[in-house]
């Protein structure tokens, strides 16, 4: 082997570490939300609309 | 495919990281499958009309009514939180109503109330609900009003205040010791939300709940003061509110009427233009003054107006243009 063909094999090998290494970082990486989604199903007990003009009970 | 199933939520500065199935520190968003979700989405716990003074919001459409919602959750865990059965709630253990956006906003329209307020809990957490509705109000000629501890992301906090026209955000003490020890947050954050809604451009009125013992020294108040005349100016409406002994500090006593007078006073030589003690009756502290000739404008007995003598927007005496929302 050439001493041009070993360093091009170096290369080579030394990319396809690295592009792997990215990959799994960012696989392993837990994903970043700012916005959820919505459940659209409550996991507690549900209420009909009650009456609104009744005083509320917190503060704010 | 993902090696990694827990998520980060960024949506405050907690930024908690959440396993598969568990939720963050606010109970009310779960990590579904390496997914980020909310649970409490159109599901208000509360549902009420108040007045607009209970929020408190004395400069802001005085004397109107304001339909009023909260889900269950909340990111801090103040240990004196009065409405902790509600905010330290888990979702499973508690009521909700099914009522998503676009019927919260009929509901709002069809009862002629001028504003929606989200409330009660902190809007934070229900962040997505809160801006699909504020948008839709407001394409609905309602305004939004935020009734808020302030512990979010800026990027989520400067989208949200496009919709909004009116916040009280409460600045709970003046040190990351107060916040860390009493709510489980940090103050920066707060500060840096504070001076974003100021300069959105919406009406910020601030809150300080002032609990004995623990941020009711006079050079503790001095230095809050000082902060809010500096970065939000000395027009921001300020309300010092009275503790009463609530969920994890039933220990302490309720705040003295003196106390809150003499923060009132530094206040006012300080500079702040309008300053107000709440959750006690107070005759001066309740009422709004013309801070040019000092003549009364607005009188409160509670939460009513007794009269408002302003003339669009201005003092009837002086022509002072008064800082706020008239109509």
């Amino acid at each position: 082997m050439t001493r041009r063909k070993f360093v091009q094999k170096l290369i080579r090998a030394g990319s396809v570490i690295i592009v792997g290494a990215c990959w799994l970082a960012k696989k392993a990486a837990p994903r970043k939300f700012v916005r959820a989604i919505g459940l659209n199903k409550y996991p507690g007990p549900l209420k009909p609309l009650g009456d609104i003009h009744k005083k509320s009970k917190w503060s704010g | 495919m993902r090696l990694e199933l827990k998520v980060q939520c960024e949506l405050c500065p907690k930024r908690c990281l959440i396993e598969p199935g568990q939720s963050g520190e606010c109970r009310v968003r779960i990590n579904i499958d390496g997914v980020l979700r909310t649970v409490v989405y159109g599901f208000p716990c509360s549902i009420h009309i108040d007045p607009i003074e209970k929020k408190p919001l004395f400069h802001f459409l005085p004397g109107t009514k304001i339909l009023s919602i909260a889900t269950v959750g909340c990111n801090l865990h103040c240990k004196n939180c009065q409405n902790w059965e509600i905010s330290q709630a888990n979702p499973e253990d508690s009521e909700a109503t099914f009522l998503p956006p676009e019927r919260l906003v009929a509901v709002t329209r069809y009862n002629h109330y001028p504003s929606l307020a989200y409330t009660y809990t902190d809007p934070i957490i229900f962040y997505e609900y809160t801006y699909d509705t504020a948008k839709l109000a407001k394409e609905a000629n309602i305004r939004n009003v935020l009734v808020t501890a302030g512990y979010i992301s800026s990027e989520p906090w400067r989208e949200l205040l496009k919709y909004v026209d009116a916040a009280n955000i409460d600045l709970k003490g003046m040190t990351d010791d107060f916040y860390v020890r009493v709510c489980s947050g940090t103050l920066k954050p707060v500060q840096e939300a504070l001076v974003l809604a100021k300069a959105s451009g919406i009406l910020v009125e601030v809150t300080n709940l002032i609990i004995p013992t623990l941020n009711d020294e006079p050079e503790q108040i001095r230095e809050l003061v000082r902060w809010v005349k500096a970065n939000l100016g000395g027009d921001t409406p300020l309300h010092f509110s009275r503790f009463f002994p609530h969920y994890k500090m039933r220990h302490l006593p309720p705040t003295s009427l003196k106390t809150l007078d003499m923060a009132r006073e530094i206040a006012m030589s300080e500079g702040l233009n309008y300053v107000y003690i709440g959750n006690i009756r107070s005759k001066a502290g309740q009422n709004t003054y013309c801070p040019s000739c000092k003549k009364l404008l607005i009188e409160r007995s509670g939460y009513t107006i007794l009269q408002n003598r302003l003339k669009a927007g201005r003092c009837p005496d002086c022509s002072k243009e008064i800082h706020g929302v008239w109509k």
